[in-house]
């Protein structure tokens, strides 16, 4: 079994996103998205099971590579990039073909990502991917169970509903779906012989093209000027009055 | 602009989404249709303001994919420049599906946009709605993924006038179809919603929740922090990544704000937000901030309400 897994390198969350163009600042050293380390999580459990190779596929600049490191650590076997500057602000289609040409390049047979990226969180890269792939897409995977198949657990509107995995497909699975397993220092120095190999965009075929013109970007201002009380012991109080003077009591 | 939107079914009659994506449309003067995915029996979805399809699948098959096909078949056939769907699951699959179909990448979060001259302009949030980003889309197609609650819904009369569609199913059965007891108020139209975050600090504390909402009918929520380590439901889930909602009265108990849970809430009319450091971002939205600890304040308006 090949199984393709998706980690985007994100700036680190701890700091404020900064737009250039309508573009985010990406600077030299980024991390793994967390959202990502389900997917991963999810591919190390079925490696596990079915002795599967897994490798990582990511899109984007790749400066320091701490993120893709940050993936191997976790288990995966190796990692292939693609980083290009004619991809610079790439929408979610454009990302999703050279995603998908990378699974293509690897014969994966499933191909797991997170739902939405921290950074961009279109949300939509998975299912796009599947299409490229004409494979099913099993999206908002939130438990899965491996005995000798593998039994998915959906997200739906409703409540959820259940699959057996097909020998191919294409997966996203929701952040709190499984435990992402943390590296040990072992794991750490592994990941450093690991192979990371670029692949150039001109391998790949991609057929899309920028439909979205940025125009702007603009703050919002959210905070209120509301009343602050510290509690004193009575300040539940304050809430009852506010309560009946809104007619909720 | 011929424009298509993509309905779903909830109590057999159209969403809530759907409904607000049909206000807007129609206050554009869009010449607009429905296609609504669904695999209720008999629902009530027929409107009065436009046309109606219904692209019926089968429950016991995963088989979205061929819907989306079905839906690029009637794009093509009936030269469709805008296509408009719900941020919900099956709309952003369906909505990604058809991008690689018509070749036009699809815009997500947005809450706003407009045509003019044959253009299709959007706003979508960013960054945990702390920004908001607008966008020409230049190809012959635009797809748009639109939040709820950022439009009003119309007034429609349901009828059973509609076309019926039949899918076929696709080889990956589905099982143990799970649906979630709907007990009390939903979130989604509450007037009242009180949420929890971690600093509820244990999940046996939800009980004073539950015993305030019934008290103030309202609806329970919780951010993600606590879906995550299964204190309730993903369905119960406020921001970002869950619901939106819209309430008069939003009542925050121990969560700290974060930008993804504000964007799911902060168009309540009223906040209120309990939470023990002062510093909280929550308290940036609220109008009455209560500097305290949840567990002291909240047994004591139970006991006083
Ligand atoms: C891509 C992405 C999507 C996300 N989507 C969502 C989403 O949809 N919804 C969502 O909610 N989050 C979402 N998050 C997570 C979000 O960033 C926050 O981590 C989460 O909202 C925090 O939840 P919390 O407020 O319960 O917990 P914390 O941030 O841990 O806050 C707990 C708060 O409780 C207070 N507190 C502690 N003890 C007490 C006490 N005894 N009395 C009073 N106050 C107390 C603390 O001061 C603190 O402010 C998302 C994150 C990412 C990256």
């Amino acid at each position: 079994m090949k199984i393709a897994v998706c980690a985007k390198q994100i700036p680190d969350p701890a700091n404020e996103v900064t737009y250039s163009n309508g573009t985010i600042e990406r600077p030299e050293e980024q991390v793994l998205d967390d959202t990502d380390r389900y997917g991963i999580e999810v591919a190390l459990q079925l490696k596990e099971k079915f002795d599967a190779e897994v490798t990582i596929i990511s899109m984007g600049p790749s400066g320091t590579q701490k993120g893709l490191q940050q993936a191997l650590q976790m288990g995966a076997d190796k990692a292939v990039f693609v980083d290009d500057e004619s991809l610079e602000g790439a929408n979610s289609l454009m990302t999703a073909n050279v995603l998908s040409e990378l699974a293509k390049s690897l014969s994966a047979d499933i191909v797991i990502f997170g739902t939405e990226s921290t950074d961009g969180y279109s949300g939509t890269v998975p299912q796009q991917v599947s299409r490229y792939l004409d494979l099913e897409c099993i999206s908002y995977v939130k438990a899965v169970e491996i005995n000798d198949n593998v039994t998915l657990t959906r997200q739906t509107v409703e409540g959820s509903e259940k699959l057996n995995m097909p020998e191919k497909c294409v997966i996203s699975v929701t952040a709190g779906g499984v435990e992402p397993r943390y590296p040990n220092f072992k794991d750490i120095m592994a990941a450093k012989s690991k192979p990371i190999e670029q692949v150039s965009i001109s391998d790949l075929t991609i057929n899309t093209t920028q439909n979205l013109e940025f125009i702007d970007i603009e703050t919002v201002e959210n905070s209120k000027s509301g009343e602050k009380i510290t509690d004193e012991g009575e300040a539940y109080q304050e809430i009852v009055n506010k309560l009946k003077e809104l007619k909720v009591i | 602009m011929k424009t298509l939107i993509i309905g779903e079914i909830i109590n057999n009659n159209l969403s809530s989404g759907t409904l607000e994506i049909l206000g807007k449309a129609k206050s554009l003067d869009l010449d607009v249709q429905v296609v609504t995915v669904g695999s209720d029996e008999n629902p009530s979805i027929g409107v009065d303001l436009c046309k109606q399809t219904y692209l019926k699948r089968q429950n016991n098959s995963l088989n979205l994919s061929k819907a989306a096909t079905k839906i690029s078949e009637i794009i093509k056939n009936e030269e469709i420049n805008l296509i408009l769907g719900s941020s919900t699951y099956m709309c952003r699959d369906l909505i990604s599906f058809l991008s690689v179909d018509l070749n036009s990448s699809p815009v997500s979060n947005v809450i706003d946009f407009d045509v003019s001259s044959g253009n299709v302009s959007t706003v979508n949030s960013i960054n945990g709605g702390e920004s908001l980003y607008k966008t020409k889309i230049n190809s012959d197609q635009a797809l748009l993924l639109i939040r709820p609650k950022a439009f009003d819904p119309v007034e429609v009369n349901f009828n059973d006038d509609f076309e019926t569609i039949d899918l076929d199913g696709s080889d990956l059965e589905v099982f143990d179809i799970f649906i979630e007891e709907k007990s009390g108020p939903q979130l989604e139209d509450s007037k009242v919603v009180i949420s929890a975050g971690r600093g509820m600090v244990d999940k046996e504390n939800l009980e004073l929740i539950e015993t305030l909402a019934s008290k103030l009918n309202a609806a329970i929520g919780g951010t993600r922090a606590i879906v995550d380590a299964g204190w309730m439901p993903y369905s119960q889930q406020v921001g970002q990544t869950g619901k939106t909602v819209k309430p008069d009265v939003y009542i925050a108990c121990g969560i700290s704000g974060a930008t993804q849970h504000q964007v799911g809430m902060k168009d309540s009319k009223f906040v209120i937000a309990i939470n023990k450091d002062e510093e909280a971002p929550i308290f940036q939205l609220a109008d009455l901030g209560i500097v305290g600890d949840t567990l002291s304040v909240i047994p004591k308006l139970n006991d006083n309400i």
